[in-house]
């Protein structure tokens, strides 16, 4: 999901786009943030003031009673207690600021996940393929994931922020000299942070083309196992990987090196800062200046501003992540391609639907792939669409299901175009069935009703059509089992029959079945036709068919060739033409005779 | 997992078994490893200066009379600036120790790992196994690697950090020292409390986020579907609910986490108070000077912050080592099918009889055997089909006798040799077996073709392709035979993929040639030009072929029938029709036009 190395955004660019994402995220939900915020605030305040109660004790407790032998009477406990006092504090203070952090985070992101999928389901099915499944996916589940990670440590980084100001407010107050030497050294602190952290970052992200490479590598040789074993190559293979994972070996030695170096100087220049504020804070001690105490405070202080320093850098990282993330979420918030409906409701009456088109043409992209195709069908016809592979089949299918819509030319359905209809009413007339049999993660039932509210004796009607009836009845609780991801498998060919099930249950004017049995043996797929037959549906239907026997099926055969019909008619009448002969026929004759004919 | 599902030695092995085991196994990350510990136990002197110099500032300087000597100040600040930045360069060169070894130490695991898997039949045999198998080279080695890269570096600074710091402590008072170090003990134990109960939360959380992950990732694919069937609403409810109820356990485990974490920080804080009011209320007339106890301060913070690190470490070690378990766990899986390697058995030149007796074959890990007691000799030259029903065992037939699996019981000879005995490069330079998936890999197609015969020239690949009738099919193609075939070979259809695999399994020129439903896919016309070609070009050579059309086997020498993983019936096309049994029965179905009963 990298980007190229050439269109990196710049450090400034990505703090500007930073800043109005995290404007955004938070004007979503600014009470979670204020709550964060002060929680943080509070955080920063208990660790200046523990800075300044350690500088009391000191000079109030530790040397008083250490060094001048005072007695310990009535300072002791009351030094404890502000000790114990800060700490609750400082408790109180990260307890809001992690619950506030949290929750806004939490919150944007399922927020940003559900309008994201919300989208996604109205844009066209041009737009999805264009994308990928895969792509996609990463988008509503990393991205939008990656896109609010900001907002978990902003009120820590906010806070830091805060200390960094109260730092040099109170070394101001304790001594303005010492003031400005703080100012300068935390800057430069700073500046080595977000620089060294920024050319960090880019360097990780180069890591990641690496290590795709060696993931590209072993997917490819396991995807490809019985090859590689047949001929014998594993050591080839081996080598393969050797090189690959080499390769990021040395790039990550490489990064760790470079890492090692900014961690150090992140880590230790602090401590060098502290040592010339001892060392010129001594000699405002002898000026008269300070007390001892106050330098202990100062020393305390930068002690403490360890640990928040360090989140600067890594804030970044999470700045640049998120901005990245953000922009590939957006980028499909902003597709524009969004399906739109009309008004119509679909009409019940029990009868097949009548299609009647305009001519029509297609085309995924560049090659058309239906041409100017007119097929007007009666109601209550069964059609079988015959053409060779790639010829336009199953987008025809797809057409008049309208899941996509053709570029040109106009579908109707008893004369009404199927823009015109409402969304979900469409499906109350027209049932698809692809050869792709997609089950939800859910019961038979479910999966079989899905779209409406069938009754009981509905779905199990459907399911006896389907020839379903009888796998459902032997599954552990029959029409409550559970599919998919966490329940029973099932076969291609009882998968097809569900969805074929799913699509008989809603009773459709027009059926479009597109090689949706060809994973069922034939001779049940030939039981299924044969019921569907004697059902005597309501309906009008289509089928892309491979086999014969459910091409002789149909009442009327439309044969299909380059996006284009070439012939329409009976078994019979289309044998005459080449292509349909030879599909129909290439396996009919034993191979002496196909072989003789000329290849085209 | 069990072992009987995970199909993986398993064993139980304790963090530390692992680790032993693991430097073993990558002898790399051992490598002058205790001389980076030392290093970064000097390193650590960064943090540990501080309190140092303001001890002796306060106790040499500060508290002596009234004048505070500067040049000594300044000579002493110059060492402790020195000391710094040697330390810091010190630790540096651990951090570089520690990435570069690491990184190599894991190349060196991942490509032992990958080696050794590809040892192991599962990989071809049980291809639902695969992702996990990919993820022990891939995401297991890369998760450790960020461990070693992240916590590691923690783990191992932070550690010496704390030792130390303890140790400074001693040295100063260790009267006061105990108690820090009992109170640091109870905190630790605090913290590792509280990680087991928020470890049980984020179990919670990711299986949440698995649900989320499920009802998007159906969203999307299942888009067309849903569509069809008008189902957008209540998809988007359940995407709806599923992101509600991840948000109110993600909610519940931030809240318990910051109440855990602030306690902690609340404890922290205590001790501090401990420390002052132990150690003034202890020091009365023996020598603890306030130096002492105020560098006391500064230590407390550098012990008990690099034990919350730990603590938090801690389950990222745990996850690092579960994943060098998974990784060893592989390892120690035994090879099943061994190369006996160089051996001295050589296959009589010329075409290669076969000889299964008493075969017995089940898939791991079941006892189910596909192939019952098989019994049959192939003679040298003889063109044998294999036709049978779907899970008849013709498949696992053809892969035993080309040894990608090894039978359950029973032995298999190759002209008069164990098949055991053969090292595997006689094996696969004589015998050739190719799949029905015609898997490419993302190159050329003369790259492809080279993978069955690595020294093969450009003019023995193309009268390869000429040898099999498929020359002007190569030429077709956009670049010819340098034609980029894409990932898997998606730039070509799945029959094109196929004939690329034959001729790659065909360059070999092999002498026992195994066909598994080879060219199912391809186009019937150039599959009947293809079947005729072979027949001239395989006279001299035993082929076995399973064929997917029974047009096939019509020409076959002999065929043998497979019903239910025995061997029902062999002989001619003509003498098994006559016969009126199993085969006439295929044959029978196929012919009427439903042939794919017999295909499949």
């Amino acid at each position: 999901m990298s980007a190229p190395l050439a269109d990196r955004p710049t450090l400034n660019a990505v703090f500007r786009r930073g800043l109005a994402l995290i404007w955004r995220l938070v004007s979503m939900h600014p009470v979670a943030f204020v709550l964060g915020g002060l929680g943080a605030a509070a955080f920063v305040g208990a660790i200046v003031a523990a800075a300044v109660v350690v500088g009391n004790v000191v000079d109030d407790l530790i040397i008083p009673v250490l060094d001048q032998g005072a007695s310990s009477r009535g300072r002791l406990w009351p030094a404890m207690a502000a000790i114990a006092a800060v700490a609750l504090w400082k408790a109180i203070g990260i307890t809001f600021r992690r619950i506030g952090a949290g929750w806004l985070q939490a919150r944007c992101q399922a927020d940003v996940r559900e309008n994201l999928i919300d989208h996604m389901l109205g844009l066209e099915l041009r737009w999805h393929q264009r994308r990928g499944v895969g792509d996609l996916l990463a988008v509503a589940d990393s991205d939008a994931g990656g896109a609010t990670w900001i907002l978990a440590p902003l009120p820590y980084a906010t806070g830091t922020f805060l200390l960094l100001v109260a730092t040099t407010a109170l070394i101001f107050l304790i001594d303005p000299l010492l003031a400005v030497v703080a100012v300068i050294s935390l800057a430069a602190i700073i500046a080595v942070d977000v620089w060294g952290s920024w050319l960090m970052f880019n360097l990780f992200e180069a890591i990641q083309r690496d290590q795709g490479n060696v993931g590209r590598v072993v997917h490819e040789s396991f995807d490809g196992a019985l090859t590689v074993k047949a001929l014998g190559r594993e050591s080839y293979e081996t080598q393969r990987l050797r090189v690959a994972s080499e390769t990021l070996r040395d790039k990550i030695s490489a990064i760790g090196t470079t890492w090692a170096g900014y961690r150090i100087l992140v880590e230790g220049l602090l401590g060098l800062v502290t040592l010339v504020m001892l060392i010129l804070g001594a000699t405002r001690i002898r000026a008269g200046a300070i007390t001892s105490g106050d330098l202990i405070t100062i020393a305390y202080l930068f002690s403490l501003l360890t640990i928040p320093i360090r989140v600067i850098g890594f804030v970044l990282w999470d700045i640049a992540h998120s901005s990245a993330a953000w922009t590939r979420v957006q980028a499909v918030h902003d597709a524009a391609e969004i399906v739109t409906y009309g008004a119509m409701d679909s009409r019940d009456v029990g009868t097949g639907a009548a299609i009647d088109t305009t001519p029509i043409s297609f085309s995924y992209g560049d090659d058309p792939v239906l041409r100017d195709l007119d097929m007007p069908i009666p109601p209550g016809r069964t059609i079988a669409i015959v053409g060779p592979t790639g010829s336009g089949k199953s987008t025809l299918a797809t057409l008049l299901a309208r899941l996509w819509d053709p570029d040109s030319g106009v579908i109707r359905l008893d004369d009404r175009d199927l823009r015109d209809f409402a969304r979900s009413a469409l499906p109350g007339e027209v049932a698809l069935v692809a050869q792709e049999a997609f089950l939800f993660d859910d019961t038979v039932r479910g999966n079989i009703a899905i779209g409406g509210s069938p009754d009981e004796r509905a779905v199990a009607h459907a399911a006896a059509l389907a020839g379903a009836a009888e796998f459902i009845e032997t599954l552990p609780h029959t029409y409550d089992t559970l599919l998919g991801e966490r329940g029973t498998t099932l076969s291609g060919g009882q998968r097809q029959r569900l969805a074929l099930a799913r699509a008989l249950v809603r009773v459709p004017r027009l059926l479009i079945l597109d090689d949706a049995t060809s994973s069922v043996d034939s001779s049940v797929e030939a039981e299924i036709l044969e019921s569907l037959k004697r059902a005597e549906l309501p309906s009008t239907i289509v089928i892309v068919a491979y086999r014969r026997a459910s091409i002789l099926l149909a009442d009327e055969i439309i044969y299909l060739e380059d996006g284009r019909i070439l012939g329409r008619g009976t078994h019979e009448e289309l044998l005459g033409i080449p292509g349909y002969a030879k599909i129909l026929e290439a396996y009919d004759e034993n191979s002496g005779h196909a072989a003789t004919e000329p290849i085209p | 997992m069990t072992a009987a599902t995970s199909g993986f030695t398993e064993t139980d092995m304790g963090t530390a078994t692992a680790l032993r085991r693991v430097l073993r196994v990558a002898p790399e990350l051992r490598r002058g490893l205790w001389v980076t510990v030392l290093l970064a136990g000097i390193g650590t002197a960064i943090a540990l200066i501080i309190p140092v110099v303001i001890q002796q500032l306060v106790d040499t300087e500060l508290l002596v009379d009234d004048s505070i000597d500067l040049g000594n100040v300044v000579e002493g600040g110059a060492v402790a600036i020195a000391a710094m930045v040697i330390a810091m360069l010190v630790r540096r060169r651990a951090l570089v120790r520690l990435a570069v070894r690491s990184a190599a130490g894991l190349s060196e695991l991942r490509v032992k790992a990958f080696a050794h898997i590809h040892q192991l039949s599962m990989l071809h045999v049980q291809g639902e196994r695969r992702g996990a198998l990919v993820s022990r080279v891939t995401s297991d080695v890369t998760a450790i690697q960020e461990f070693m890269d992240w916590g590691g570096v923690g783990m191992l600074v932070g550690s010496a950090q704390a030792v130390l710091a303890l140790v400074a402590m001693m040295l100063y008072r260790w009267q006061l020292a105990l108690f820090v170090a009992a109170a640091a003990l109870v905190y630790a134990l605090l913290l590792i409390w509280f990680q087991t109960i928020l470890r049980r939360a984020h179990d919670r959380v990711r299986e949440r986020i698995g649900i989320t992950l499920g009802t998007m990732s159906e969203a999307i694919s299942g888009l067309p579907t849903i569509r069809a069937y008008g189902a957008e609403d209540e998809t988007l409810d359940g995407v709806h609910d599923a992101l509600e109820a991840q948000f109110r356990t993600e909610v519940r485990t931030f809240s318990l986490g910051a109440g855990l974490f602030s306690s902690a920080e609340l404890f922290a804080g205590l001790i501090t108070a401990g420390v002052v009011g132990l150690g003034v209320a202890t020091s009365l007339g023996d020598g603890l000077t306030a130096g002492r106890l105020i560098a006391f301060l500064f230590l407390v913070n550098l012990l008990v912050e690099p034990i919350q690190t730990l603590v938090e470490t801690l389950s990222e070690a745990q996850s690092a080592a579960a994943g060098v378990r998974r990784i060893l766990n592989v390892l120690d899986t035994p090879a099943d099918i061994v190369d006996p390697g160089g051996s001295d058995t050589v296959l009589a030149p010329g075409p290669i009889d076969v000889e299964l007796t008493e075969v017995w074959y089940a898939y791991p890990p079941g006892d189910e055997y596909v192939i019952r007691d098989l019994t049959v000799s192939i003679a040298a030259g003889s063109r044998i089909a294999v036709v049978g029903k779907t899970g008849s065992g013709k498949s696992t037939f053809t892969k035993l006798v080309t040894r990608l699996l090894d039978p359950s019981a029973g032995s298999i000879h190759l002209s008069g040799c164990a098949l055991k005995q053969i090292g595997f490069e006689e094996l696969r330079d004589r015998v050739a077996f190719v799949p029905q998936e015609g898997f490419l890999f993302d190159a050329t197609v003369a790259a492809n073709v080279r993978y069955g015969k690595p020294e093969a020239t450009a003019e023995e690949i193309r009268r390869a392709f000429r040898d099999l009738g498929l020359a002007d099919w190569v030429d077709s193609l956009p670049a010819g035979l340098d034609t980029q075939v894409g990932e898997r070979g998606s730039q070509l259809s799945a029959g094109e993929r196929q004939l690329v695999a034959m001729v790659r399994a065909w360059i070999a020129n092999p002498d026992l040639l195994v066909l598994d439903e080879a060219t199912s896919a391809v186009d019937p016309a150039l599959e009947v030009r293809l079947r005729d070609a072979m027949e001239a070009a395989i006279t001299g050579r035993t082929s076995i072929t399973v064929a997917h059309r029974l047009s096939t086997a019509e020409a076959a020498d002999e065929i043998l029938v497979f019903d239910e993983g025995r061997l029902v019936e062999r002989g001619r096309h003509v003498d098994l029709i006559a016969a009126g049994g199993n085969y006439a029965g295929l044959h029978r179905d196929w012919a009427a036009g439903t042939g794919t009963a017999a295909a499949m």
